[in-house]
């Protein structure tokens, strides 16, 4: 079998000189409602190494979502910036910042998120499709992804044929295809039962050793949060601890 | 590709929805494609009815001004070597036939009735009138000139015969065998009479009133007029016109049937311009329909944009996917239409056609529905066009937030 390809990096990039894969820097966001600013994130700044193991706690609204939306690239920060493996994320247009995603960073959603009207074995490809790579390419890496993920058998299925479980071993392996530098998985598990989400977190930990990508999840369950290497702990938009996993 | 597959699928997603939506848009284009194919049948029917009435495919004059008032005064225009004229055209293969043709204006009396006359002249076997009795199949290398009430037609040979229209028979008092003067003024200034016999009674609403047929060598012993004031060309096939009249000599006036049948050119723009309105109408109530819809589905996927862009998509590609599924929904829609109306319009032509409501004459005409290939690109590629239109604006929703407020939403 060949070896799968390794991606070339964007032709943009600036590569700079820096320790941490993720480095941000005071970040704030505000959100509008109703002619009301309000804070969702203030002042935040950390950095994430390369190959770490990070859970964001916190309650709900403590602003876990939208520091991965930001670190994710999929929302733009009112004020700081977010450096990402070397790439200042507020100097990237649309364009960039969608390749950017696609090449360097894996999502893994709460509901999964799979594309309906795709089978199992598309969804997991589609990031690959958008980055051209050849077919045969493809195929073998989405079939090595399968097999980790242990759904060899369901490639041509409709994701809505499958459990809840399997849908986000689907999501997992989407997440990976392109062998990102980085997964972002917002309460992973929120939408699965305790055990399934406990072998969800279990597969991805494996990934995170055997892909070496860096993982930062999001959960407000502490049984979720003993498969992270260090916990960030949030309260009202601010980060109040930061430390090793006990 | 993939973009187009999705769409595609997208489309087959709510199958009963879709189906709704496009209700529109197949039940009017199922009804444009039977009145365009009903429409342009009897156009062609026209068309051909105007050309064999003594039109031709191509008229060959001396000069253009014969064109302008040649009928009534033919003696201006008289064609030199008209013979060698017509074994020209009789070498082009595309030439079915060509004749000449002369007339002249005449008082006709019997006893003490008369009436004004426009006397044409062709080879009498260039001259076909339909019996009285039912549909025939109308000869293609003969002018179809009326339907005949009393009498035969005319045959070769024969001499200072004449088919009088029904109106002037009717003054004149005149039957088959009656004899009738003709006066005419000759090129000279001088008179000419002489009698005819009637041949034939024809009938052929708005001309039988004043026009009056004979055999062309009669109307040239009579007037005594060296050379046809014009010559008339039958094509093998319609769409070779422009070439026969092009291999003719420079300096001869031509004139094709499109130039000289104005009433149909202008019947047919008319038609035409109806078409494309009532198209315009069915495509717009289709792109109100077809918007409103795209919305809601752009207000339904909106967790599905949030994760295509945030796993990489691009947000001129996610706008390409929305107004994909837009144009394919219209060409979806419109190829059930037109299908639809092929059926229908099979299924009216198997029990006859439809009859020709403002039909002249005594004979019912029936027209068959014409299914043309036109129907369908003259359909498909403008709902293709205004469906993916109507999908733009919703497009643009799906991509103006960004993948997190997308991924926010319910």
């Amino acid at each position: 079998m060949n070896a799968p390809k390794q991606f070339a990096r964007l032709p943009h990039e600036r590569k700079e000189i820096c320790m941490s894969l993720i480095s941000v820097r005071n970040l704030q966001k505000h959100y509008r409602l109703e002619k009301t600013d309000t804070p969702a994130l203030i002042d935040v700044s950390l950095d994430i190494q390369a190959g770490e193991r990070v859970c964001l706690m916190g309650p709900s609204g403590s602003g876990k979502s939208t520091l991965l939306n930001l670190i994710g690239c999929i929302d733009a920060p009112s004020a700081g910036s977010v450096i990402v493996d070397g790439e200042d994320t507020g100097s990237l247009g649309d364009g960039r910042l969608s390749d950017f995603r696609n090449r360097r960073m894996g999502f893994i959603f709460q509901s999964f998120n799979l594309i309906p009207v795709l089978s199992v074995f598309e969804n997991i490809e589609y990031p690959l499709l958008l980055q051209k790579v050849p077919a045969r390419e493809r195929r073998l890496r989405v079939e090595e992804l399968l097999r980790k993920v242990g759904l060899e058998q369901y490639g041509r299925r409709s994701p809505e044929n499958l459990s809840g479980g399997q849908r986000q071993r689907v999501s997992v392996a989407r997440a990976l295809v392109a062998r990102p530098r980085l997964v972002i998985a917002d309460e992973p598990t929120a939408s699965l039962d305790h055990a399934t989400g406990n072998s969800i977190m279990q597969l991805m930990a494996e990934m995170n050793e055997s892909e070496g990508a860096t993982l930062v999840f999001s959960t407000h369950d502490p049984s979720v949060s003993r498969y992270a290497k260090r916990i960030i702990r949030m309260m009202d938009g601010r980060i109040i601890e930061d430390g090793s996993a006990a | 590709m993939k973009t187009i597959a999705m769409a595609w699928r997208n489309l087959l997603r709510q199958k009963r929805r879709t189906l709704i939506t496009l209700s529109a848009l197949i039940i009017g284009l199922c009804g444009l494609v039977v009145f365009q194919g009903y429409i342009t049948s009897l156009m062609r029917s026209a068309r051909d009815r105007t050309i064999y009435a003594g039109i031709g495919h191509l008229q060959v004059a001396r000069s253009p001004g014969y064109f302008e008032d040649g009928e009534f005064n033919p003696y201006a225009y008289a064609l030199k070597d008209v013979d060698r004229l017509l074994e020209g055209l009789a070498r082009q293969s595309s030439v079915l036939a060509a004749f000449p043709s002369t007339g002249f204006t005449s008082i006709a009396g019997k006893g003490e009735k008369s009436v004004t006359l426009l006397v044409k002249a062709y080879p009498a076997e260039r001259m076909f009138f339909a019996p009285p009795q039912g549909p025939v199949l109308t000869p293609v290398d003969k002018f179809t000139l009326g339907t005949l009430i009393a009498g035969s037609s005319l045959s070769p040979g024969d001499r200072d015969r004449i088919v009088l229209g029904e109106t002037a028979a009717r003054i004149l008092d005149a039957r088959p065998g009656s004899v009738v003067t003709l006066m005419a003024v000759l090129p000279d200034g001088g008179l000419n009479g002489r009698d005819f016999t009637v041949d034939a009674i024809y009938k052929d609403p708005g001309r039988d009133k004043i026009f009056a047929f004979t055999d062309y060598d009669t109307a040239v012993g009579f007037t005594g007029i060296e050379g046809a004031a014009v010559v008339h060309v039958l094509a093998r096939d319609i769409t070779e016109v422009n070439s026969i009249a092009s291999g003719l000599p420079g300096d001869l006036a031509v004139r094709t049937w499109h130039d000289l049948a104005t009433f149909w050119v202008q019947a047919n723009s008319m038609f035409i311009g109806f078409l494309a309105v009532i198209r315009a109408i069915i495509l717009l109530v289709t792109l109100f329909i077809m918007a409103n819809t795209m919305n809601r589905i752009v207000c339904e996927r909106m967790k599905e944009w949030g994760t295509l862009r945030a796993i990489g998509m691009k947000k001129r590609n996610v706008l390409f996917l929305v107004v994909m599924e837009g144009c394919l929904q219209g060409i979806v829609g419109a190829a059930l239409g037109i299908l639809l109306g092929f059926g229908v319009s099979e299924l009216l032509n198997l029990h006859g056609g439809v009859p020709v409501p403002f039909a002249q004459g005594e004979q019912r005409v029936i027209v068959k529905i014409l299914l043309s290939g036109q129907a369908v690109w003259l359909n498909l590629i403008p709902a293709g066009l205004f469906a993916g239109a109507a999908a733009f604006l919703p497009g643009l929703r799906a991509v103006r937030l960004t993948p997190s407020e997308c991924l926010r939403q319910i």
